[in-house]
């Protein structure tokens, strides 16, 4: 496993680059362009904010990081678009890789949680890593991952609530399980999508704490998604994105920790 | 992993699944019933076979061939060959004691032999009995208790023969089928009661008879003679006291049929033994010669020898473990040619017919066969709407659970990971279901006689009519590997239905399928 090490001192280049980056839906015979040709460096163990308005692409840009989606591709005299991911470029690797680099390299919180509605709280932080490890690696690793997954549950204050379904919980209380879940194959890189959209200031603040907890002791870079710049302004550094492009450094750059 | 995981949490969470199993469950308990009961049909037609007629017939019809006592001693010197028993086979007509007529097959059988070479013994119907049939719970059967008469019936039935009862002779005597009469009823438990009968009388009265064939019942014969060459001779009109009834299973043999003695009926068709006379040389107007007593009157004829028996059959039965085809094979390449060279006259060996039951019923067999596929073909085509049912049932499962692929997807879950978990999921309800099925399948098969009837006492259903379908009492013998490829099939449709949505919902793009609404 290539691991990057986190020493910004032999800086081995960003951990994530992303050049000439175009996205257009197709809603029939509608094309839909929403991202213009993106271009944007993330650090290890950096904190960036990406702010914008509603419908401004954020989300779809941060897809394409998580592999989630591919750009599109080089046509006429556009440059190919590429994503790199600690020297990797995703937009040309094959599908089983990208998966790989899913399960293994990344963690996606989504806007609106995406849990399991069937599973518990603890079975929806372990399918990540039933995921990651197939049917025989889970038999070796069932034990360690249950314990990383009730581990990550309890510090964000869910210990209590590991076997009720998805349902059960508070929008608060998703997010956390989604944020575990995201972490629980201790990824490099963390992709969150709005991770406080959907709740109220205070509950949102205890998020982006848990947040800034991870990126303080693990050295996680995260790459936030949001349309509010009070949130923004927990990050290292703010990227605002208009009209499909990074706008210029509107945000005052603010240097965390 | 996470696939053994969702599977178990779709499964129990969901009324869907349920759905599609007992869709599962009835298309294959109904194929199985189905093939189960159409394939034992078959089963007991072939089988049937034996018990009436051995393994294989050596045949020529009309008129018959000699020396057959030769061609028995010749056949039972063979070690493959368990015995072998002259029949001589008429198509006649009967008159009942109803007064009505029918055509039926005249078999004139020697007891004894006929007994080593068929289940004959087994099929006499009046009998001494102890225990009741299986389905006669009030012990309603005749045949039960202590009448002395059933062993004077029976025994009568293994001598052919009826006592006069003013002389006291032994008269040669018929066993006719045990439908044929029309004087009894076959009870529901599947027993037969003797029935008075009215009878309408010349003079215009009513006449009460209580008519039983073994006791005082006779029948009319009317046979058709032919001589060695097939030629009609005389048609002769006998009438012959019945020793018994029997009981084969086969409805047509036991409404069509009377076994006579094989003796009496050569006697009647001129098939006896019968003295030669010379006849050539005689000049266009005969010959004639002066008596002593200067007479002139018609030489008599000169003796030339004896024309022997003849029979029109020779049933025969091989050892436990030989095939009728086997045997078939050994009279026709070992057994026949050399008595055909032995004797002047009969058959040559590649003229007589040697037949298999199969063989003699081909016909009815090659149609039972093709009913049997169309029937199969039909519920095919029935069950074929369950394809459609499992892959509705999944096209709306998958797509209510795209948005799970998504996650998953995101998650890292490959496409033929996602695919896998939703054939293991289908494979889980055709499994289930199929098993279901089968169970179900199996308790209907095992119990279709008692079903049958309790549709017909209920609804007044009779699905099953032994006129129709030969046999008294449905099969219901289940084979294994018939459940088996039902079984199978089950499963298999399931991952079919399963198949089209889950290949569409893997190979989304996470985001798609997180959008999917
Ligand atoms: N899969 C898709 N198909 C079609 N249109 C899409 C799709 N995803 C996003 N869009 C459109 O692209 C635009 C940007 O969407 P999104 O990236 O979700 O914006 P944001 O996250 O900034 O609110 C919106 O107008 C949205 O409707
Ligand atoms: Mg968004």
């Amino acid at each position: 496993m290539n691991m990057p090490e986190h020493a910004p001192q032999t800086d081995p280049g960003p951990l994530l680059s992303v050049r000439n980056v175009r996205k257009t839906y197709k809603l029939g015979r509608v094309s839909v362009p929403v991202l213009y040709g993106v271009d944007l460096d993330v650090a290890r163990g950096e904190w960036v904010a990406i702010l914008g308005a509603s419908g401004s692409g954020k989300s779809t840009l941060l897809h394409l990081c998580g592999g989630l989606d591919r750009p599109d591709k080089a046509k006429g005299d556009t440059p190919r678009a590429h994503i790199t991911f600690d020297g990797r470029d995703l937009t040309s690797l094959p599908g089983s890789q990208l998966d790989r680099f899913r399960s293994r390299d990344v963690g996606f919180v989504f806007q609106f949680y995406h849990l399991l509605p069937e599973l518990t709280v603890l079975e929806n932080v372990t399918v990540g890593a039933m995921v990651r490890t197939g049917r025989i690696g889970w038999h070796r690793e069932r034990g360690a991952a249950t314990a990383r997954a009730k581990e990550l549950l309890e510090a964000f204050g869910l210990g209590h609530r590991l076997r009720h379904r998805s349902a059960e919980l508070s929008g608060g209380e998703r997010q956390r399980v989604a944020i575990a879940r995201a972490l629980i194959n201790e990824p490099t890189l963390l992709l969150a999508d709005e991770p406080t959209g959907n709740l109220d200031r205070e509950t949102g603040g205890a998020i982006l704490d848990v947040l800034a907890d991870l990126r303080e002791r693990h050295g996680l870079t995260v790459l936030m998604v949001t349309h509010d710049a009070a949130v923004a302004e927990r990050a290292d550094r703010v990227i605002s994105i208009v009209d499909g492009e990074i706008g210029a450094p509107s945000a005052p750059t603010l240097t965390g920790g | 992993m996470y696939q053994a995981l969702l599977t178990r949490k779709y499964l129990t969470s969901k009324i869907m699944p349920l759905l599609a199993m007992v869709a599962v469950m009835l298309s294959v308990a109904t194929v199985l019933v189905t093939w189960s009961i159409m394939g034992g049909f078959l089963k007991v037609l072939l089988e049937s076979g034996r018990p009436m007629v051995g393994d294989a017939v050596i045949h020529w019809p009309i008129a018959g061939f000699a020396h057959y006592d030769d061609l028995i001693e010749r056949l039972e010197a063979n070690d493959r060959i368990e015995a072998a028993a002259p029949m001589t086979e008429s198509l006649g007509l009967v008159r009942l004691p109803t007064g009505q007529i029918r055509v039926v097959t005249i078999k004139g059988v020697e007891p004894d032999a006929f007994r080593r070479v068929t289940g004959f013994e087994d099929t006499i119907w009046w009998r001494p009995l102890n225990t009741p049939t299986r389905k006669d719970h009030d012990r309603d059967d005749p045949r039960l208790g202590d009448h002395p008469s059933m062993q004077f019936y029976y025994d009568n039935a293994l001598t052919m023969t009826r006592p006069d009862p003013t002389t006291g002779d032994s008269d040669p005597a018929a066993i006719i089928g045990i439908e044929l009469s029309g004087l009894l009823e076959r009870t529901a438990a599947g027993i037969y009661v003797p029935q008075t009968t009215l009878r309408a009388r010349p003079d215009g009265e009513i006449a009460v008879e209580s008519i039983f064939m073994p006791r005082n019942g006779e029948i009319g014969l009317t046979l058709l003679a032919l001589d060695h060459e097939g030629i009609p001779i005389d048609s002769i009109s006998r009438r012959l006291p019945v020793a018994n009834e029997f009981q084969s299973g086969v409805y047509e043999v036991d409404s069509g049929t009377v076994l006579v003695p094989l003796d009496w009926l050569q006697r009647q068709l001129r098939m006896d033994e019968a003295v030669k006379v010379n006849t050539k040389g005689d000049d266009i107007f005969g010959n004639y010669e002066q008596g002593p007593d200067g007479v002139l009157r018609p030489k008599p004829l000169e003796a030339t020898g004896v024309a022997p028996a003849r029979v029109t059959t020779v049933l025969v039965r091989g050892v436990d473990d030989a095939t009728p085809d086997e045997i078939k094979k050994i009279i026709e390449e070992e057994v026949y040619p050399g008595f055909a060279q032995a004797h002047e006259g009969v058959p040559h060996e590649l003229d007589i017919l040697v037949l298999t039951w199969a063989d003699q019923n081909a016909t009815l067999i090659a149609s039972v066969r093709k009913e049997t596929g169309l029937v199969l073909f039909i519920f095919g085509i029935v069950c074929f709407t369950t394809v459609f049912l499992v892959l509705a049932i999944f096209w709306s499962m998958i797509s209510e659970k795209t948005k799970d692929i998504g996650i998953l997807r995101a998650l890292g879950a490959t496409t033929a990971g996602v695919a896998w978990l939703w054939l293991r999921y289908s494979g889980a309800i055709g499994v289930v279901g199929s098993a279901l099925g089968l169970v179900a399948g199996y308790l209907i098969v095992t119990n279709i006689n008692a079903i049958h009837e309790w549709l017909g006492e209920t609804f007044g259903l009779v699905v099953w009519d032994a006129r129709v379908y030969y046999f008294v009492e449905i099969p219901r013998e289940m084979e294994w590997h018939k459940a088996l490829i039902v079984g199978i099939a089950g499963v298999v449709t399931c991952l079919f239905g399963a198949a089209l949505p889950a290949w569409r919902a893997a190979r989304m793009r996470p985001v798609q399928a997180l959008r999917f609404e």
